[in-house]
């Protein structure tokens, strides 16, 4: 058979095989259509519909026709007092919260990175918090606050020191909800430590011994910078979690007392579901996105630079 | 066409969301607690009696306003009937979601639902208020009374209270001699519905109301709710420390285990109060009518209603059902199941009114008939919203009564659009 022959019966042969080998050519993207069809439709679309509501003001009654405002709803954050409430508790929130977490995660994982081999086992019950549920844990800590029976009050009773109301005084009602959320989420922060610490390389130390450099000076000057890219990972992450705290305000506070603990994520809940106009709360949305991306970015360029 | 794309994706979500409902042939929405329980139950019997499918999807209470809501918005139709807490009856039936049910009675040769119902729980199935066309049936008949230790009462020198003025001279000599431990009062002081919903009845004694007459003036910031306010404020400075975040759980926890004296609460705690596991107070607890302020005092009715959403599929199903749970031999079971009734042949029945735990239905009844809804407005949830912030304020002491006030007026002036 002549080479042009074989060729020509090579390519029949691809063409003649139909179904089977045009399914064979295009595998990869039939793998990898579902996942696309999932992201279209959990990711991609509600994103184009958020934009296309946070436009318009939406009646409640189907039969009236959305009515196109423009940024009418972003000029309404302006002058909204609500939203400037709830703006100002999540950035008290997430500042003190994170700050603490990563203080307490920090101190612990450095106290107990030397004797985590002799107790291991502690990793494990540091852990719990993180791995429960966050509904399951803001109605324990309701349980805990509660101020007639809570067992938090009672041993202020038996202490004899005077019982507060907690997570129903103004001046008390935040730094509860920040108390939780420290309880719940330093052990992730103590956890991406405890990794950072694990990864670090032994010779600067032994460097630094032989110098005589004193243990504060080595975590000065040699931990910390060694560990700014986990430090930034993990304030990221937990910056983005806190500004979307929901659970802990519904079940705790919703909001109260004085609109002391309403945050973005409730008043968004609050905006869309109790006063059904979407339109607003997609503003609001977009507002949060908008902020978390412009922190993620800031973040991440710092880290670049840091490295 | 995208905003029809939009919907009809929304609306596959829901149904999809809720698949188990789409293959019966009466899907029901009802609420936790016992009001759900008991159309739960009523549904079960139904479903055996009439060999059909009759499906209940329960959900927490804000929950079932926010499903009714999205199904009614996009028009799902995936449940046919659902058990609205009375304010929300405005907000449904003015956009559209709930079917006027005239027809449906002409249809069964009535003109609308028989006498044995209360006027008032028939008032509020109407829209407008008690003369537009019914767009629900009532199947709970909770109206809040007052609860209070007569025992307790007694001792502070007051036999039976009548008035605000009578319930604070006796809470006030209970809270000074309980040590931080035992107080003479306790209300919904939560943000929101709770502390609305606890400070309406005392406003409405003072002759004070959110609107005038023909709903053309919000008049919250008044001599009226001046007064309302400061006895509010009096209440609050006899009851426990955090009472501003209480609500129904806290409230009737503390009566139930005897450490505080009186409270405004709803009827279906009755039960909880008469049950030896869950309380140390069975047969210690009366029950009154609203005490007085310089008016009649006046309950906040807050009862349960059947609505058919006018994207059913099966709405003369639905009807039926509706009319044969709300018949008085269902009523009278489901009060048997706990669910305070809506008739007067259920509430003067003597089967029922001869047991201990019935006994307070000539107070409930009489709560009924002398109650006030909560303004009839579709933007009621917001307006709740927005007072609820500013008396939440008043009760924390963050601002003055005259703040909460004048506050609320702004805001809810705001919100109607009147000025």
């Amino acid at each position: 058979m002549l080479k042009s022959d074989k060729d020509t019966s090579a390519k029949s042969l691809r063409r003649g095989g139909g179904l089977e080998h045009w399914a064979e050519r295009h595998l990869r993207y039939l793998m990898l259509a579902p996942t696309v069809l999932i992201l279209l439709a959990l990711t991609i679309f509600p994103s184009i519909y958020m934009f296309y509501a946070a436009v318009h003001r939406i009646s409640p009654n189907p039969d009236l026709p959305w009515e196109f405002v423009g940024v009418g709803n972003f000029a309404r954050l302006l002058s909204d007092p609500q939203f400037h409430v709830a703006l100002r508790n999540t950035v008290v929130f997430t500042l003190v919260a994170v700050a603490l977490e990563f203080l307490l995660g920090l101190g612990l994982a450095l106290l107990l990175d030397r004797f985590i081999r002799r107790l291991s086992f502690l990793k494990t019950v540091l852990m719990i918090p993180m791995m429960l549920p966050p509904i399951a844990v803001a109605i324990t800590w309701k349980l805990i606050y509660e101020p007639q029976f809570g067992v938090l009050n009672e041993i202020m009773f038996l202490l004899g020191l005077p019982v507060q109301a907690w997570a129903g005084d103004v001046n008390l009602a935040m730094f509860s909800i920040i108390v939780a959320d420290v309880w719940q989420w330093t052990p992730f922060v103590f956890l991406l430590m405890l990794a950072g610490l694990a990864s670090l390389p032994v010779e600067p130390y032994e460097a630094a011994a032989l110098d005589g450099a004193s243990s504060w000076r080595q975590f000065w000057d040699l931990t910390l910078p060694f560990l700014k890219p986990v430090i930034a990972i993990a304030l990221l992450l937990r910056v983005m979690d806190a500004l979307r705290l929901f659970d802990l305000v519904f079940i705790l506070t919703g909001g109260g007392p004085a609109d002391r603990t309403k945050v973005l994520s409730l008043y968004i809940y609050q905006v869309a579901y109790r006063f059904a106009d979407p339109g607003y709360a997609a503003a609001i949305s977009l507002f949060v996105l908008f902020v978390t991306i412009v922190l993620s970015t800031w973040f991440m360029k710092r880290m670049r630079l840091a490295e | 066409m995208v905003r029809k794309f939009c919907l009809a994706l929304a609306a596959a979500a829901s149904a999809l969301a809720i698949s188990a409902s789409a293959w019966a042939d009466i899907t029901i929405l009802v609420p936790s607690g016992s009001e759900g329980d008991g159309l739960r139950a009523a549904a079960a019997d139904y479903a055996k009696m009439k060999n059909t499918k009759v499906e209940t999807v329960q959900a927490p209470y804000a929950n079932v306003f926010e499903q009714g809501a999205n199904a009614g918005a996009t028009k799902s139709g995936v449940f046919d009937i659902i058990l609205m807490d009375d304010p929300w009856i405005p907000f449904f039936a003015e956009n559209g979601h709930l079917e006027d049910l005239t027809s449906y009675f002409k249809g069964a040769g009535v003109e609308g639902p028989d006498n044995d119902f209360l006027s008032k729980s028939l008032a509020i199935c109407r829209n407008p208020y008690n003369s537009g066309p019914y767009v629900c049936l009532p199947y709970v008949g909770n109206a809040q009374m007052f609860f209070y230790d007569a025992a307790k009462f007694k001792e502070a020198g007051v036999e039976a209270p009548k008035t605000w003025d009578d319930v604070l001279k006796a809470a006030k000599a209970l809270t000074e001699q309980g040590g931080g431990r035992y107080f003479g009062y306790v209300f919904r002081g939560g943000q929101g519905n709770p502390v609305v919903a606890d400070f309406m009845p005392i406003f409405w004694s003072y002759g004070a109301d959110m609107f005038n007459a023909d709903r053309t003036k919000v008049t919250i910031d008044t001599p009226e709710g001046a007064a309302a306010m400061k006895a509010f404020m009096a209440l609050r400075d006899v009851s426990p420390k955090g009472v501003e975040s209480y609500n129904a759980n806290e409230v009737g926890t503390a009566l139930a285990a005897g450490t505080a004296a009186s409270s405004i609460n709803w009827p279906n705690w009755v039960a909880t109060f008469e049950d030896p596991s869950q309380s140390k107070m069975v047969g210690k607890i009366s029950y009154s009518p609203i005490p007085a302020g310089t008016k009649p005092g006046s309950s906040e009715i807050g009862h349960w209603t059947m609505g058919i959403m006018a994207a059913s599929k099966n709405k003369q199903e639905a009807f039926d059902f509706m009319m044969w749970a709300t018949t008085a031999e269902q009523i009278k079971i489901s009060a048997e199941r706990g669910n305070p009734p809506v008739r007067t042949s259920v509430f003067t029945d003597q089967e029922l009114t001869k047991q201990e735990q019935f006994r307070h239905y000539p107070v409930l009844m009489e709560a009924i008939q002398a109650s006030t809804p909560r303004p009839r407005h579709p933007k009621w949830p917001e307006i709740e919203n927005a007072f609820g912030i500013e008396l939440s304020k008043a009760v924390a002491g963050t601002i003055s009564p005259e703040e909460a006030l004048k506050n609320s007026q702004a805001a809810v002036e705001q919100i109607t659009g009147l000025k």
